[in-house]
């Protein structure tokens, strides 16, 4: 049975809270909750007002924990080569303190602007799904730091990746 | 325009694509490399003239740049619905369908176009308990900053509700909307159409397009040389190679 529910951008988000964690670039208990579990703060878009109060709350007495990225898919398309998959994907950094957001976008710059040798690190990452192959991340776009209207008091700014990758299919062509 | 710069550069192959006088030697080489070169550098002329070639460049690349800002102001209202809740229809923030902005096309003569924006009038009832008024002109005015007035019409006095109170005005009187659609809104679609334009977004949405793919397989074709410059021969007729060049582009390109 197909398993649908596996996304391309999970396995990128999951990636880079694995390498965030690695590199003590934040740390993981700044984010925990009030049950001791982990909040992962790299959120789907479509999870932001659950994710809100959490973020914006007083859950520590430091506010390393405010630096959170909400993240979506820009678009996602096949070309005629329908093997490989071409998506690219909005990541949108928000913290309180500017040199966080800097740390945080040269960060992600460092790791996903390799193109090929961003996408072979990822491949060779153990926490990744079997089901896809990268072929190729790259920074399509960063924009300036700016306040953010959404959250006032924080500053934001935006990371725009391209990925281009397979899913494992079998000799038909369709997802295993 | 560059393809007259190209065709007047290329008339000076002429002399060379003519036979040799009498008592020089014979040789093909310089009149075959000329009539090469005079027809490339003809067939390059043509395609920047061509309409097909033009209407493609166009389209291709235009298409592709249109679904990729829309997609990518999309998700970038989603992220920030403050900021840009007002180019979309009420409660339908980052859905393509409910978009309220619209790229157009703005064809020159040479191969180029500007890509400028409209926005669209609104068609849904605003927010609100009492949803009657469509607020037409929402994306523009929001966009603009503009102050607005808002008066009652038909009935005695406006009654609305602010922080979860209802207010009453008094009989016939008028209330100011200072920011409509909040402080975010101002000039927040134009920050980011600007921002697609001057980064790489739109290099990549070019890119993206295939339209060089579809240029090289074309050019490739129209500049396949014909036959008889293949062959061996002292004289070629710059009127012959003009009209091949002619019907190489159009048959790659299209008329």
């Amino acid at each position: 049975m197909v398993n649908y529910s596996k996304d391309a951008v999970v396995e990128i988000r999951n990636y880079l809270w694995h390498k965030i964690k690695q590199d003590s670039i934040l740390s993981q208990n700044d984010y925990l909750d009030g049950n001791g579990n982990t909040i992962v703060p790299i959120i789907p878009v479509q999870q932001v007002p659950e994710m809100t109060s959490f973020f914006l709350g007083p859950t520590s007495a430091n506010e390393d924990n405010k630096t959170h990225i909400v993240y979506d898919k820009i678009g996602i398309s096949y070309e005629e080569n329908w093997t490989i998959c071409c998506e690219q994907i909005v990541f949108t950094v928000y913290a309180i303190d500017y040199n966080k957001i800097t740390i945080m976008r040269n960060y992600m710059m460092d790791l996903f602007r390799r193109m090929d040798e961003s996408a072979r690190d990822i491949n060779a990452w153990t926490g990744k799904s079997s089901e896809f192959k990268f072929h190729s991340i790259y920074i399509a776009d960063i924009s300036p730091t700016q306040p953010s209207q959404e959250i006032q008091g924080f500053l934001a700014e935006e990371i725009v990746l391209e990925v281009k990758y397979s899913r494992h299919a079998d000799i038909s062509g369709r997802f295993i | 325009m560059e393809s007259d710069i190209l065709v007047q550069a290329a008339s000076r192959l002429e002399p060379l694509m003519a036979a040799p006088k009498a008592g020089i030697i014979k040789d093909s080489i310089v009149s075959q490399i000329s009539a090469y070169l005079y027809y490339n550098s003809h067939v390059m002329a043509e395609v920047m003239k061509n309409q097909g070639f033009k209407n493609k460049f166009n389209s291709i690349i235009y298409n592709q740049v249109e679904k990729d800002f829309g997609l990518y102001i999309d998700a970038k209202a989603r992220i920030n619905p403050r900021s840009l809740h007002h180019v979309y229809e009420w409660d339908r923030v980052g859905e393509q369908g409910a978009r309220l902005f619209k790229l157009n096309k703005l064809d020159s003569e040479s191969l180029s176009f500007k890509v400028l924006y409209d926005f669209l009038p609104s068609k849904s009832f605003a927010k609100g308990e009492n949803r009657r008024h469509v607020f037409v002109n929402k994306a523009s005015v929001m966009e603009a900053g503009m102050p607005l007035k808002i008066a009652p019409r038909f009935a005695e006095r406006l009654v609305f509700e602010s922080n979860g109170y209802t207010v009453f005005m008094p009989k016939g009187a008028s209330v100011t909307v200072r920011r409509p659609g909040g402080p975010g809104v101002k000039n927040a679609f134009k920050m980011a159409y600007a921002h697609f334009f001057s980064s790489n977004l739109i290099n990549e949405s070019i890119k993206r397009s295939g339209f060089q793919r579809i240029f090289n397989s074309s050019i490739s074709k129209a500049l396949k040389l014909p036959a008889d410059i293949k062959r061996v021969k002292y004289t070629f007729s710059p009127n012959g190679l003009r009209a091949q060049a002619k019907v190489a582009v159009a048959s790659a390109f299209g008329a």
